[in-house]
């Protein structure tokens, strides 16, 4: 399981990596493994303004469909239409190419809030 | 996961690295490390191997295990014969699914029922329930004993092949069976799965045997593959699931077993059935599909909601219990669904072949309400958002083996461009476009190819001159009428010429048959057959006329995968003919068995003792690939002997040029009636014909009477008067030329045979009699490959065609070619030219080379056609007719 330790993590297995104000979210290697392959992402609307933990898309694997809430409140900036096309790449790449939307933070103290790497890989190692 | 259960392969599922997973009661393999979307995609282009020994297995044997299977099952399973499964279901009293099944009988006494792992106790306690009222079946659950491994997808079969140790594999069909052994153990194989794959084995063996049989196939290049593919790969094929498709819906009702479409298939109603457990729920399920079907929903109570196949339109994927749309009213929810891979397509139509990319798709089955139409536009509710789908046939098609075909809503065919120049072209433009290419193609099959199509041939320039002559356009209906003593009547003046042709042609082919009577007026040797079976059925209902006319009881013919004619099948023109066997159901045709060792040459011990179990009331010999004579004169001595009185029919199509001292002699062998066709290895035009040995005091002849009278008025009205005047000047040439042309004909084929193996092919048949005793020769090329080398041939210029051998499972499939020499030697080829023709075609079909200049100079030296009337005597008539076209 690799955890990159650069990046800010949920309970719900999301990752974010800031850059100035706007954050980058994804589904955790963990995340990715247990769900096996992903089928299909539903990618948020651009422009679209959330609170932290509303629910923002989605994304299949073949055996469940799961909804991804956001970590930080903010709004929708950009997503990715790479895994809207080709969803393996959430399995093949999920910190990198499988990015799934840009948000701009409407409350940059509240990435304050999220799991550093290590308490990160703690949680997943206990949930296997 | 402590009081799981694990089958005999659990440690090897952990070793691969499997996600193993909770699975009614038992610890099974999700997924293993390549995930599910490879696992489906190994399964669709190589071979998926499955760990199945969670499902339910009893054995049924006893005395009464076929009356109990009849009562607690909707199949009918009287209808089983031993080597072959059948689809069912367990019902409940209310025509509802205890569970679905499927029913093998391996051995004659003793029965296997597969049953669901979620099910298996239920199943056995409803079992037992019913079981009371019988004294003598054993059910016994040998779920622990018996390993069940599936193995699926188009290398299957090879990847058995070669791990066959001895044993026969099951016939090339879905649900045959076979007994071999693999692994060194006892294997019972069958041709079932549950991926929809046309190519699928499931393997049942002693369970200790399990580890080395999986081991085995996973050496062969099978992918393991687990639970997750296992239910994408069987809602891609739209194969329903108990707790999703069958069983109780969302709101905890009963789904009707006929809601599920495969249960036309696996309900019967048979009479012989008896009041079996659901009966009189089912009889009004199937009466409400029956109106469906016609769209008349006035028994929708029975049937309510059925289950669909359906597409998504728009991105998103249905789940299980997604609300169904149209026009805004809710008609039902999804049952299963998810996206699945397939494999992207290059090429259309036999030529297409899955490339190394692939795609998902989103697809679903639902129960809908049943007055849904195919194609009706729906909306699926996903996350509160309405998405387009469309109600569709079928995800998957699996009729083309090896492979299971993808068949994706709104998908077109790519329109073949129109040729130019564009519609706009004026009439004069396209006519010359039409005359050149007319020409280009004569030139090009008449000049530059070398054609050996067994069912082809040249006709004489001569026949073809006097086939367009002015008969061409006229009619010349006719029967006889027995108020004139059985005098021709004509319904038409100026019809004394044929008249006289149809009388001549009449004796030149009495002659040549050897037969009593002839019939000329048949335009082809598939009226012909379809003629005498209708003179059949006319025959068995002469004595009362008023009831209803019953077909043919029991027919006995080539299978059609064994090298017999379309038009001798159910499927083909005796369809409407034969009757439906009570005990089965299906159609009453029973197949000559053929020989082990040599599958194109029948098995006349066993043929005779299934005549005697059977009785047939006709006998159809001939075939359409055929290296052997029939066995005409042993069968009838034995139906002599036995006081047996089966009408024995002959089709010659193929050989009726060689009929004679060289090959066969019909009616001295024993034959009441000969059909065939008049231009195959005979001269041509392109014609039908039927005989018959019957004489008019006979009691049969009345059989011939009614073949008349099928023929006219019941096939045909205008009997294409222009190609029969050519038919009598074809018979005159072989009448005249036969012996020459058909000892050259059979020694070609011979020649051809023994050349095409010296040069390295895999010719199939009998070395002892150099392959063949016809004008054919069989080669096989690879499985699956016939088409693609029969193309490449064809670009070369050597025209022959592809052929499924005995073993394969339809035309899609073949690996091997079918030519023919006759009509080469009727242009002059001789031994030593096949010679260099084989060389020809093993540098095409081994070496992949391009050899069509050679082919080009080998036919021009063969552009003479011989065995025909061709000399000065006859030119100037020739010149005169020429002149008034």
């Amino acid at each position: 399981m690799n955890t990159p330790n650069d990046l800010r993590y949920t309970e719900e297995h999301e990752w974010v990596r800031l850059e100035g104000d706007v954050g980058t979210v994804g589904i955790t290697d963990h995340a990715q493994e247990a769900l096996g392959d992903i089928v299909f992402v539903e990618l948020p609307e651009v422009g679209c303004e959330v609170n932290r933990g509303g629910e923002v898309c989605a994304i299949e694997s073949s055996k469940a469909a799961s909804d991804l809430y956001a970590p930080v409140g903010g709004m929708v900036v950009e997503a990715n239409q790479a895994v809207a096309e080709n969803p393996a790449l959430v399995n093949e790449d999920p910190y990198g190419k499988g990015w799934i939307y840009k948000i701009r933070l409407a409350n940059p103290k509240e990435l304050d809030g999220l799991m550093d790497a290590k308490a990160y890989a703690d949680k997943a190692a206990q949930e296997e | 996961m402590a009081d799981l259960r694990r089958t005999v392969l659990y440690d090897r599922h952990v070793a691969l690295g499997a996600k193993m997973a909770e699975f009614a009661g038992w610890e099974m393999p999700l997924q293993y490390p390549a995930g599910i979307v490879k696992e489906h995609l190994a399964t669709r282009k190589g071979a998926g191997l499955f760990d199945v020994s969670h499902m339910g297995r009893f054995t049924v044997g006893g005395r009464e295990a076929p009356a109990f299977l009849q009562h607690v099952l909707t199949n009918n399973a009287e209808a089983l014969d031993v080597g072959m499964a059948q689809y069912t279901f367990i019902p409940n009293a209310s025509g509802g699914a205890v569970d679905d099944a499927y029913l093998y009988r391996f051995r004659a006494e003793e029965y296997l029922l597969v049953v669901n792992a979620s099910n298996r106790r239920k199943d056995w306690d409803h079992l037992q329930e019913h079981l009371k009222r019988f004294s003598d079946v054993r059910l016994t659950d040998r779920t622990d004993e018996i390993v069940m491994l599936s193995l699926q997808g188009p290398r299957s079969r090879e990847s058995l092949e070669a791990v066959l140790e001895s044993g026969p594999m099951p016939e090339p069909m879905r649900n045959a069976l076979s007994l071999v052994r693999m692994a060194g153990t006892e294997v019972s194989l069958a041709r079932t799965g549950y991926t929809g794959e046309p190519l699928c084995f499931e393997l049942f063996a002693d369970t200790k045997a399990g580890p080395a049989l999986w081991d085995l196939l996973l050496a062969k290049g099978a992918t393991p593959a687990g639970l997750g593919a296992r239910d994408t790969l069987r809602l891609e094929a739209s194969l329903p699931l108990y707790g999703h498709e069958l069983g109780t819906d969302a709101e905890d009702r009963e789904i009707p077993i006929m809601a599920c479409p495969l249960a036309k298939f696996a309900v019967s109603l048979s009479p012989r059935k008896g009041d079996f457990v659901g009966r009189a729920a089912l009889e009004r399920q199937v009466e409400a599909f029956g109106r469906i079907l016609a769209r008349d929903y006035s028994r929708l109570a029975d049937l309510p909601r059925r289950i669909q196949p359906i597409a998504l339109l728009d991105r998103g994927v249905a789940r299980q219990g997604a609300k169904v749309f149209k026009d805004g009213r809710e008609v039902g929810y999804i049952t299963s669904g998810t996206m699945v891979p397939l494999w992207k397509v290059e090429g259309e139509g036999l030529a297409s072949t899955f490339i190394e990319e692939h795609a998902l798709r989103s697809i679903a089955l639902a129960l809908l309400d049943s007055r849904i139409l195919e194609d009706d536009c729906l909306a699926v509710e996903i996350r509160g958002k309405a998405v387009e789908a469309v109600v569709v046939p079928y995800h998957m098609r699996s009729e083309a083996p090896p492979y299971a075909r993808p068949i994706v809503a709104g998908y077109v065919l790519e329109k073949k461009a129109p040729p130019a120049p564009a519609p706009a072209a004026s009439a004069t433009e396209k006519v010359r476009r039409l005359l050149d290419e007319a020409l280009a193609n004569t030139t090009w099959r008449q000049r530059e190819c070398i054609n050996l199509i067994p069912s082809e041939m040249t006709a004489s320039p001569m026949v073809r001159l006097l086939s367009v002559m002015d008969p061409a356009f006229r009619y010349a209906e006719h029967r006889e009428s027995k108020a004139f003593y059985d005098a021709d009547i004509f319904y038409y003046q100026g019809t004394e010429f044929i008249r006289k042709v149809e009388r001549l042609l009449e004796e030149e082919l009495k002659a040549f048959l050897g037969a009593r009577e002839v019939e000329t007026r048949l335009v082809s040797g598939q009226m012909a057959n379809a003629a005498v079976f209708s003179a059949m059925v006319d025959y068995l209902n002469r004595a009362d006329r008023r009831r209803e006319p019953r077909r043919i009881r029991c027919v006995m013919n080539n299978h059609i995968g064994k090298g017999g004619h379309l038009s001798a099948q159910p499927m083909g023109a005796l369809k409407d003919f034969v009757a439906h066997d009570p005990r089965t159901e299906r159609p009453a045709v029973v197949n000559f068995p053929v020989l082990p060792e040599n599958p194109y040459r029948m098995d006349v011990a066993a043929a005779m003792k299934l005549i005697d179990e059977h009785r047939p009331e006709l006998l159809i010999f001939g075939k359409s690939m055929v290296l052997h004579k029939e066995p005409v004169a042993e069968i009838r001595r034995f139906l002599d002997e036995q006081k047996i009185g089966s009408v024995v029919m002959y089709d010659m199509a193929h050989v009726l040029g060689i009929v004679g001292p060289h090959f066969q002699q019909p009616f001295d062998e024993g034959a009441d009636l000969v059909t065939g066709s008049t231009h195959k290895t005979f001269f041509g035009t392109q014609r039908g014909v039927a005989g018959s040995r019957l004489e008019k005091h006979e009691e049969r002849y009345a059989l011939w009477e009614a073949l008349r009278r099928r023929t006219f008025p019941g096939s045909v009205s205008n009997h294409h008067l222009g190609t029969m005047v050519g038919l009598l000047a074809a018979a005159y040439e072989m009448n005249h030329f036969k012996d020459a042309y058909q000892q050259a004909v059979i020694a070609n084929a011979k020649a051809l045979a023994r050349a095409l193996k010296a040069e390295g092919l895999d010719v199939a048949g009998d070395p002892a009699i150099d392959y063949t005793e016809t004008h054919q020769v069989i080669v096989r090329v690879g499985y699956g490959r016939g088409p693609e080398v029969a193309q490449r041939l064809e670009d070369n210029n050597i025209i022959c065609n592809y052929q499924a051998a005995p073993d394969e499972e339809s035309f899609t499939a073949s690996g091997a070619l079918r030519m023919g020499v006759a009509e080469m030697t009727r242009f002059g080829m001789a031994a030593k030219d096949f010679g260099e023709l084989a060389a020809l075609i093993r540098d095409v079909v081994v070496r992949g080379a391009n050899v069509k200049e050679k082919t080009k100079a080998l036919r021009s030296r063969f552009l003479d056609l011989q065995y025909c009337f061709k000399g000065k005597e006859y030119a100037d008539l020739l010149q005169k007719l020429h002149g008034l076209l």
